[in-house]
């Protein structure tokens, strides 16, 4: 239990770190490898100084930031894998090998962790949770030996009633005979593996690290000894419950988080890009170009979108890439195009910028050096309401059943599951209802205190 | 003016067309149309025809005969070019007014389901009612309750009230509708917490035609509110928190107004400015939205009418591209495409017309 505990601590304030030290250095050193200053004008100093003053958004900022770059790691943190397993001389380390084959690009590192090399009997990868289960009781392993035990005999039973072939034989007795003297031995392989492994794991030859909580949104809770769906309780260890399928809904939640908000960021993030070159070329540029462009923006964003990614996603069941592309694509970038068009026409008037053209300054340093910085304002205080406007897109797809594919956690197939089971488990629904509305409900307070601080309006009365 | 709502009423037409023939060519372009489905229906049906049918149906693996295919392929002018079946659609290919079946939609004829073989048409219009009704009645209760509450949120800025409020309201932006629905459907129409006041869905009761024609008036009228509240609330959350928002940040810009200090200093009485004064300009903005709304009877009703299994125009839509019935899809596209186009338009026209200060170039 302990160990438990600090291995949150550890994991949140490595979270806090990397949040809120690691990754704006980051930032900050591509930017200015990028060429741009990266030094904080007055203004903007004010300005976060003010988002920090506004206590509910900026520690709404922070959790779900510490949250979400926490979730990176998650394979690290709930996966049924383990951290290290040793047996024997044999060791490994399953969950550092899923997280890397997921962020490592162009990699080959393989996930599987054969069975036979860490006493289970069977070609299949390690059963994780039985591998702990034993280590904790061998005795466990009884039952497996003697249904081994049975086994064997039934094959040398079977073995025993066929006399060697002879030369003149057919071929297909020759066949049997190899085959079933095969069986013989591997049967009689396995029942010694599981007999080794008893002895080692009495003797503690065998180790293991299981991660925090140790299930994947994959596997199926079988320690749980009642037919699915289970409710939540604390005792048996299901704090969420499971699906009907014998699922754990903590790990779907949480898989489903990173998820959600990763694919929400990518859509905001990508979409914004397009957003601003396109609302920049517009207003740098003016004239035809403007015209052009605004009226085919004005066309595309009459696409009823949902309706349309649906349409696609019916016809070829979508990945996470090819759906972030279609929300970029069909609404993501349109929005912000107003509004940096309408900054850079102000901007493009003002003095600096006229000084910088009769210097002959080039176009693309006047729009990225001088224009750009000084107009990202509606960029700042839109994004957080578009993310979360593409987290309820995502989740109406998948509730829908037309977004990620079916196995991927997601919030939305879980509303979904949870719409299925209405009446007689309430818990399927009002666990990643609360986990929806609690994420949507702090990013909007995020996003009011953005606009608070950076696009401050002041009413005057008098009275 | 005139000249500007001529260029935005020219824009119409491209825009319907750039969008349609998209989701033409989409169609056409991925697998499993109308022979797919033929054939998966000729096959259920020798599959459910028993004993006798499995031989028969073992002869022929493919399902369908060539004849049968290519009549097919014509029926549905598949076997044009994507432009060409595009302008057929359109009813703008002249040799298609030959052919029996389908003039096209410039003439009325959105041609007929692949499910049902009845005529888009009716089969959409056939929904109008519950559309409407849904849309019609969570717009206006949207105003009933918005506009109120948004003067009064502007009247007693920074107070109590006001953030309190504010919280439900950012609250309500961040429950999408159908899950908020969800979950009322959970509490309060269901026997887990004990409070099952109202139905698990649909329209309405299914004898309520019988009753209605019974002369149980009475009766009828509660079953409709009890099915109508629940999906309703779903329908207003989208709106819900944007326009009370709105309301109270227009108020208040107006109130911050020199023409209201004016009235002010001339000694009008407080209630004057503020009713007649600053509230008639700060409608202005509420009264522009309008104009979309009219979208609003289609759009964003799937997820509601899935959730509260009300047989509207969303539903229609849903279960159309469960089944990939491309006529009725392409007809709602349509129709959808030409409401938001109106709309727009209308929402200009509106402007116009309450707000003189504003010309159009």
């Amino acid at each position: 239990m302990l160990g438990k505990i600090l291995y949150l601590v550890i994991v949140l304030g490595l979270g806090t770190f990397l949040t809120r030290k690691a990754i704006p250095w980051i930032l900050v050193t591509l930017g200015r490898l990028l060429g741009f200053r990266m030094k904080a004008t007055p203004i903007t100093k004010k300005r976060l100084l003010r988002f920090k003053s506004i206590k509910r958004g900026y520690w709404s900022f922070l959790g779900i930031s510490i949250l979400f770059v926490s979730s990176l790691f998650l394979e690290l943190i709930v996966n049924e894998k383990p951290l290290y397993i040793r047996y024997k001389e044999q060791t490994a380390y399953p969950a550092l090998r899923d997280w890397l084959s997921l962020w490592v690009p162009f990699n080959s590192i393989s996930t599987f962790t054969p069975k036979n090399k860490f006493g289970q009997a069977g070609k299949s990868g390690v059963d994780f949770p039985f591998f702990a289960a034993c280590l904790k009781d061998p005795s466990l392993l009884l039952p497996k030996i003697e249904e081994a035990k049975k086994k064997l005999e039934r094959v040398e039973k079977r073995f025993k009633r066929l006399s060697p072939p002879k030369e003149s034989d057919s071929q297909f007795k020759k066949d049997r005979f190899k085959l079933r003297k095969k069986a013989v031995l591997v049967k009689k392989r396995q029942l010694e593996t599981l007999l080794e492994a008893k002895q080692s794991f009495e003797k503690g030859e065998a180790s293991i690290l299981q991660t925090l909580y140790p299930w994947s949104p994959t596997s199926f809770r079988t320690d749980l000894h009642k037919n699915p769906p289970n409710a939540p309780s604390l005792k048996m260890g299901v704090p969420l419950g499971t699906t009907p399928g014998g699922r754990d809904i903590l790990t779907l939640l949480l898989y489903g988080f990173r998820i959600s908000l990763g694919f929400a960021i990518v859509v905001a993030g990508i979409g914004y890009l397009i957003g601003i070159i396109v609302g920049g070329l517009q207003g740098y540029y003016g004239g035809w170009v403007d015209i052009l462009s605004q009226r085919f923006v004005e066309i595309w964003g009459s696409i009823p979108f949902l309706f349309m990614i649906m349409i696609i996603a019916s016809m070829m069941p979508p990945t996470f890439m090819i759906l972030a592309l279609l929300l970029i694509i069909l609404r993501s970038w349109l929005g912000i195009t107003f509004y940096i068009r309408g900054e850079f026409y102000r901007e493009k008037s003002k003095d600096y910028v006229q000084a910088a053209i009769a210097s002959g300054v080039s176009d693309w340093s006047i729009i990225t050096k001088h224009i750009l910085p000084n107009s990202l304002v509606p960029v700042v205080t839109f994004a957080p309401f578009g993310i979360v406007a593409f987290i309820s897109s995502l989740v109406s797809l998948d509730y829908l059943g037309f977004g990620l594919p079916p196995g991927t956690p997601s919030w939305g197939g879980l509303i979904r599951l949870g719409l299925e089971n209405l009446k007689f488990h309430p818990y399927m629904i009002i666990v990643p209802v609360t986990a929806l509305c609690a994420t949507l409900f702090a990013v909007v307070m995020v996003g009011e205190a953005v606009r608070e601080a950076f696009d401050p309006k002041v009413f005057s009365r008098l009275r | 003016m005139v000249s500007y709502f001529l260029r935005r009423l020219l824009l119409v037409p491209l825009t319907f067309i750039i969008i349609t023939f998209m989701v033409y060519a989409v169609f056409r372009l991925t697998p499993g149309g109308p022979i797919e489905r033929a054939e998966m229906m000729l096959q259920q049906a020798q599959s459910s025809e028993g004993g006798g049918g499995v031989a028969a149906g073992l002869g022929e693996q493919s399902g369908l005969t060539k004849e049968q295919k290519e009549k097919l392929l014509k029926h549905f002018h598949l076997d044009r070019s994507i432009p060409i079946g595009y302008l057929i659609w359109l009813g703008l290919w002249p040799d298609a007014q030959k052919d029996d079946s389908f003039s096209g939609i410039l003439e009325g004829d959105f041609g007929k389901s692949y499910r049902y073989n009845d005529p888009v048409i009716s089969t959409i219009t056939s929904k109008f009612p519950v559309s409407i009704y849904f849309g019609l009645i969570g717009y206006l209760a949207s105003w009933v309750v918005c506009i109120p509450l948004g003067i009064f949120k502007a009247l007693k800025h920074r107070s109590m009230f006001d953030t309190v409020t504010s919280f439900i309201v950012f609250l309500g932006y961040s429950i999408p509708g159908f899950v908020a629905a969800l979950l009322l459907l959970l509490f309060f129409a269901t026997d887990n917490f004990g409070m099952n006041w109202f139905p698990l869905g649909d329209f309405r009761s299914e004898n309520w035609d019988k009753m209605w024609a019974a002369g149980n008036i009475w009766w009828c009228i509660k079953d409709q509110v009890a099915h109508t509240i629940i999906p309703l609330i779903g329908y207003m959350l989208a709106s819900f928190a944007a326009m009370t928002i709105l309301m109270k940040n227009s108020l208040l810009d107006n109130l911050g107004a020199d023409y209201v200090r004016t009235a002010f200093a001339k000694g009008l009485p407080e209630r004057r400015v503020i009713f007649l004064h600053a509230l008639r300009n700060s409608l202005i903005p509420i009264c522009v939205g309008i104009g979309n709304a009219i979208g609003l009877i289609f759009a964003g009703s799937f997820l509601i009418e899935k959730t509260c299994n009300i047989d509207g125009m969303g539903l229609l839509g849903y279960t159309s591209l469960l089944e990939r019935d491309y006529p009725i899809l392409l007809g709602l596209l349509a129709f959808g495409v030409m409401l938001r186009l109106v709309g727009n338009i209308l929402s200009d026209i509106i402007l116009a017309l309450v707000d003189p200060r504003v010309r159009f170039q």
